[in-house]
């Protein structure tokens, strides 16, 4: 698997989000989304248009080197 | 380590994979770190359990921006570590205790991580969707004379009740005619494939366009396949007038890290 | 705020949501009216005479608001309901 286009790709936040929230193994952690969180973020989602500010491509590898903290 | 640590899980990986830990921050700006336990490898990061604890996530899941970094941040976890072999996503924010937790977790779900990463090896996952814009499609497909009023009537009433007939006829032609190109498109890519899954249609308000989303599908592809799979695609954008496909990718597995059939909300074990 | 208090700070916005929503509510009338007109036009039960009244009526009312979202200054596209699970009352485009 050639380990430099996986790490430049741009994406939009919309794929992102769609494969981060919805895809990807569900397992029984201590907190964990479940169906019903994901149908608040879909719906939050919607409510948080206008700071659509964020709806732009980014590089995931160059987010993660610059400043990944979060909150 | 201390009480105040919760554990957030990335990816699961083969135990054989490199053992050292991708050079990447994660959600938190943590150090990435490994937890390996028989044949599996879980590709973990240590974040402060006050600002990650269930309430404390449940709001951060409304905040916008919060919700974009953190997808950033972990997406680029799972690509470093799907840069070195097969990997299963893990669903964004999953977090355990303590390691042990994890180390639980792989000993309990062996058998499904290990067919998963079987499933997912040497292949990458590709994005495509198709757009079509409505109106070129409806014009494409409504007849010439769509207009004509029958003998009888002349008035401009009937002339307008005929036209309105006509628009509504075309726009459910253009459906159906839609439709039908998504099912084409899917089958033709399918056989290039080791797997596919189709997912609904992103929202418009979402992603900005005004055109209809006709596909929205995830495709797993062998490396060697790559190429013819990328040159189909090309054919397939320039396959209809109005038609417009779009890739993306390649992709860490995230839509084939569980089987088809199973339910996304089940939770196993 | 209460609805006083917002009213008094910005009447011209508060004015301007209500004709949407007004004017929402009637373009979703006319397009099921006109959706049923041409239902009837299919099925054949409707006279000569019949279709040119109707024709005429839903031509007239679609002037008057064409009309209206001008003097609002309102596009199509301002008018819709978002029904949040159930999406929009108005069909996109």
């Amino acid at each position: 698997m050639a380990d430099g286009p996986l790490a430049a790709r741009p994406v939009s936040l919309v794929d992102l989000l769609d494969r981060v929230l919805a895809g990807g193994v569900v397992v029984a952690g201590e907190v964990t989304l479940c169906v019903a969180d994901i149908e608040l973020v879909q719906i939050s989602l919607r409510l948080l248009l206008s700071s659509v500010s964020a709806l732009t491509a980014g590089s995931p590898a160059a987010a993660a080197r610059t400043d990944p903290e979060v909150q | 380590m201390t009480g105040s640590q919760t554990v957030w899980l990335y990816a699961v990986t083969r135990g054989d994979a490199d053992s050292s830990p991708p050079a990447v921050r994660g959600v938190a700006g943590e150090d990435v770190r490994v937890l390996t336990e028989g044949p599996l490898t879980a590709v973990v990061g240590s974040v402060d359990a006050r600002r990650f604890g269930p309430d404390v996530l449940a709001g951060h899941l409304e905040n916008l921006d919060w919700l974009a970094t953190a997808a950033r941040a972990h997406d680029a976890v799972v690509a470093a570590a799907a840069a070195r072999g097969p990997v299963v996503p893990v669903r964004l924010a999953t977090l355990f205790s303590s390691d042990d937790g994890v180390r639980e977790l792989l000993r309990g779900r062996r058998g499904d991580f290990q067919s998963a990463l079987a499933a997912v090896t040497g292949r990458a996952e590709w994005g495509v969707k198709a757009y079509v814009d409505p109106d070129s499609l409806a014009d494409s497909l409504s007849a010439p004379d769509a207009a004509t009023v029958p003998t009888g009537q002349s008035g401009a009433g009937s002339a307008y009740l005929m036209r309105r007939r006509a628009k509504l006829a075309a726009r459910q032609s253009a459906q159906s005619a839609a439709g039908e190109w998504a099912q084409q498109i899917h089958a033709r890519l399918r056989p290039l494939c080791a797997a596919s899954r189709l997912h609904p249609a992103q929202d418009p308000r979402l992603t900005g366009r005004r055109d209809w989303m006709i596909l929205n599908a995830a495709y797993l592809v062998d490396q060697d396949r790559t190429e013819p799979f990328h040159a189909l695609v090309r054919q397939l954008t320039e396959w209809q007038a109005g038609l417009d496909v779009e890739l993306t990718g390649p992709w860490p597995p995230y839509s084939f890290a569980v089987p088809e059939g199973a339910q996304p909300g089940e939770r196993h074990g | 705020m209460d609805m006083r208090a917002r009213i008094d700070a910005d009447p011209e916005g508060v004015e301007r949501s209500l004709v949407a929503l007004v004017l929402t509510l009637v373009e979703a009338l006319r397009q099921l009216m006109e959706r049923q007109a041409v239902r009837r036009l299919d099925a054949g039960d409707l006279t000569d005479e019949q279709i040119e009244r109707i024709g005429s009526t839903l031509m007239a009312l679609e002037d008057r608001m064409t009309q209206l979202r001008d003097h609002f200054g309102l596009t199509a596209d301002d008018l819709n309901l978002d029904l949040g699970p159930l999406g929009t009352l108005l069909p996109e485009a």
